[in-house]
């Protein structure tokens, strides 16, 4: 599809959606919203992205390497996190005993882990949206 | 060092699990990485399973019942890891044949997968078996949810994984039964928040009591939709129906776990939940063990029926599964010491033989890519080893004394007698008698048959790998091992049903 | 027969998630056509969520968010947050599905299921 309208929209509005995408991935802990609805918006602009340009485009920006990158480092970055909880000898995934700084309740830095595991979740939750797209678009073509 | 041994001691339900989610999300980095050190981290993680599974065995075994709050949040509120003798029995049963599974699959892969996605298939082995440790020893409703999810997404993922044909429908019909199971649990799940407020199995059991005589309508029916999802889980009669296309048409090892363990492990979901939450009043309102009894005998009888018919030998013993998985139910539905002890013991039992029934078809199909009945005749000859093996899991299937599959039986035979309903010790009987049926003449035609003079016979006989022969004989051994020396299996299991 | 009616009003939220229950439930397994078993099994787990989720609403309450110095009815936010486990699942097992349905009809031609018995049956 070469639509000129589409392909300038969708650029110009690609970054503010990424934008609100992160800003609901940390405020995760204080507003509606989280890993999840943030990285799915995440996702969704960069599919997009694909949709208006083509798929070849979407491959350069974010290729199938990088995202399985994400995702298993998402994964793995909740996984660690847990495991502090128990180097600090208390249990897994324990927040303010395993000595995340807990900060003023209501303020950005605040909640202790969650906002980096809510980091960590939104982005694989992202990668995982824009693998499944990819995945069912090429289904056809491939093999 | 001794911190170390302070963290592995106090952690290690959390980490057991933890262990296999991690390996698994690194597999598809190694993939591009390192392609061929895969297998072996995904050997790693069972071995460090293993080794924790070994420690709580130790501490449950010297200091009892052991305890884990997830981040440090107590029972009402977190999710709480609970590991009694019933749960080492699984995890023990879980871990070791898993493992030995997994030694036959390195090899077995490259035979029946594309080669690019052999490490996905490591992936999603590993999530399997930590879902499955997952379910066994969780002590949450909302936690177990989860986990049959991840296991029924994964187990339909190693189905999936060949692309032919026949898997990818059967994965798809096996997705969409274990939806409608899933769906039913987690509206029971709901019905039962409604009436205790607590998703721990402890505290909701105990709120379940008073709330019996409140809401009898909403318990019977969360017992009714719980009832519903794990059968069809685990594959009881009427609900079998995903089962036969799934196991059959799998890779061979994916086949040895989905019916070694996955169809076990919500069998015991379900006797965890049947004996430990829900009330015992309710079991004079509603005659629930009847109805397992009667589902039970149903799916012995018509698994060991579908199973003579069929022409395809994985086929074969996925109906077998069919009939074996009413075995555990019916000691579920004895619901007395002997038959119980009977039941679980058998989940252990018959984990080894299927798993080994199933890997040495496999290791036919890989030497001889022979899959129908009728031409194995004389195989006996060219691979003694395997037929050996198989002869081995036959006779236990069948139940003759000195093979594990004895043990099981005649507690369940013991059980019946004990619970005044000798009808079932008649359907045992029945049932053995089909399996030497379906059993004994591949065997007798594998050592004893002349091969037909047609030109398809004489096909030529790869060497079995170490790694595909060591797990057959390492299962045929323990197969033995526990039909002539049951004691320590046995202590174990009658320990664990000591609790209800 | 006013005083059903009035109680099943009462507890409309359940009566709907259950009606919507058997939707699903029937779409999923009368219809041949596999997109259309999906998306009842998506009415389906719909319908359960909604149960769940009704399970925990105060009337009047408002959502947990803590303000200091406000008295307020809050809900009960522990189904919600189930819940969102249980879509997130759920979106899964939908996306697991689908990527099947676009092999099967690679592999048969067809997303009918009883055209794949069919195809299966004469091969």
């Amino acid at each position: 599809m070469e639509d000129i309208i589409i392909r300038m929209i969708s650029r110009i509005s690609v970054p503010f959606i990424m934008v609100f995408g992160f800003y609901i991935i940390l405020h995760g802990h204080l507003t509606p919203g989280g890993s999840f609805s943030g990285g799915a918006v995440l996702g969704s602009s960069m599919i997009l992205f694909a949709l208006a340009f083509d798929l070849e485009e979407g491959h350069k920006k974010l290729s199938h390497k990088t995202s399985t990158l994400i995702e298993t480092g998402g994964a793995s970055w909740f996984v660690l996190l847990g495991l502090v909880g128990i180097y600090a000898g208390t249990g897994f995934l324990a927040n303010k005993t395993g000595g995340f700084p807990m900060g003023v309740p209501g303020e950005l830095v605040s909640g202790g882990m969650i906002a980096l595991i809510t980091l960590g979740l939104g982005l694989k939750v992202a990668s995982t949206v824009i693998t499944l797209f990819y995945n069912l678009i090429e289904g056809d073509s491939h093999d | 060092m001794t911190t170390a041994m302070n963290i592995i001691q106090g952690h290690s339900p959390a980490l057991i699990v933890v262990t296999f989610l991690l390996f698994s999300y690194l597999m598809p980095v190694l993939d591009s990485w390192k392609k061929n050190w895969c297998a072996t981290l995904a050997i790693a993680a069972h071995v460090l399973a293993l080794f924790f599974t070994g420690i709580l065995a130790w501490q449950v075994f010297t200091t009892g019942t052991v305890t884990y709050h997830m981040g440090n949040w107590p029972p009402p509120w977190g999710i709480e890891f609970v590991i009694d003798y019933l749960a080492i029995f699984m995890l023990t049963t879980i871990t070791v044949v898993s493992l030995l599974i997994l030694i036959f699959a390195t090899k077995d892969l490259g035979h029946e997968l594309k080669a690019q996605v052999s490490s996905w298939y490591y992936t999603l082995y590993l999530l399997l078996v930590g879902a499955m440790i997952g379910l066994a020893i969780t002590n949450d409703f909302f936690n177990m949810f989860v986990f049959m999810e991840i296991a029924a997404i994964s187990a339909c993922g190693i189905i999936a994984i060949k692309e032919d044909k026949e898997c990818v429908e059967a994965s798809f019909k096996y997705l969409i039964l274990s939806a409608v199971g899933t769906g039913c649990v987690l509206l029971s799940v709901a019905m039962l928040y409604m009436v205790t407020g607590h998703l721990n199995f402890t505290f909701a059991a105990e709120a379940l009591v008073p709330a019996l005589e409140l809401y009898p309508n909403n318990i019977l029916v969360a017992l009714a939709l719980f009832s519903a999802g794990f059968i069809v889980k685990a594959a009881l009669f009427p609900l079998h129906v995903w089962l036969p296309d799934a196991h059959s048409s799998a890779p061979s090892p994916s086949s040895a776990i989905l019916s070694g363990l996955v169809i076990k492990i919500y069998a015991y979901a379900y006797l965890k939940l049947l004996l430990k939450v829900f009330p015992g009043d309710i079991f004079s309102m509603v005659p629930i063990y009847d109805m397992i009894l009667i589902l039970a005998s149903l799916s012995i009888f018509f698994g060991s029926l579908f199973a003579i018919v069929q022409e395809d030998i994985k086929r074969m013993l996925a109906f077998s599964s069919i009939a074996q998985i009413g075995y555990v139910f019916l000691g579920i539905g004895l619901a007395n010491q002997a038959g119980l002890t009977g039941g679980i013991l058998h989940i252990f039992n018959h984990a080894l033989m299927k798993a080994m029934l199933f890997l040495s078809a496999g290791a036919i199909i890989y030497c001889t890519g022979i899959r129908n009945i009728d031409q194995l005749k004389g195989i006996g000859a060219k691979m003694p080893l395997v037929m050996g093996v198989f002869a081995v899991g036959a006779m236990s299937m069948v139940g003759i004394p000195t093979t594990n599959g004895f043990i099981s039986k005649l507690y369940l035979a013991l059980g019946t007698l004990d619970a005044g309903k000798p009808f079932y010790l008649g359907v045992i009987l029945v049932s053995s008698f089909l399996n030497v049926i379906y059993y004994f003449p591949i065997v007798i035609n594998a050592f004893f048959g002349e091969p037909g003079e047609e030109p398809e016979n004489d096909i030529p006989v790869k060497k079995l790998p170490l790694e595909m022969s060591i797990p057959l004989v390492i299962l045929a051994a323990g197969i033995l091992f526990f039909g002539i020396f049951p004691r320590h299996m046995l202590i174990l299991v009658e320990r664990a049903v000591a609790i209800f | 027969m006013t005083d059903i009616a009035l109680k099943l009003f009462d507890n409309m939220y359940y009566l709907v998630s259950m009606v919507l229950f058997i939707i699903g439930f029937h779409t999923m397994l009368t219809h041949s056509n596999l997109i259309k078993k999906v998306i009842g099994m998506n009415v389906m787990d719909t319908a359960v969520f909604l149960f769940f989720v009704s399970t925990g609403y105060v009337a009047g309450g408002v959502a947990p968010i803590i303000e200091p110095g406000v008295e307020q009815t809050y809900i009960n936010p522990l189904p919600t947050a189930l819940i969102l486990t249980g879509i997130v699942v759920a979106v899964s097992v939908t996306a697991f599905a689908l990527a099947l349905i676009v092999k099967l009809y690679h592999h048969y031609g067809t997303i009918d299921a009883e055209e794949i018995m069919r195809i299966r049956s004469t091969e």
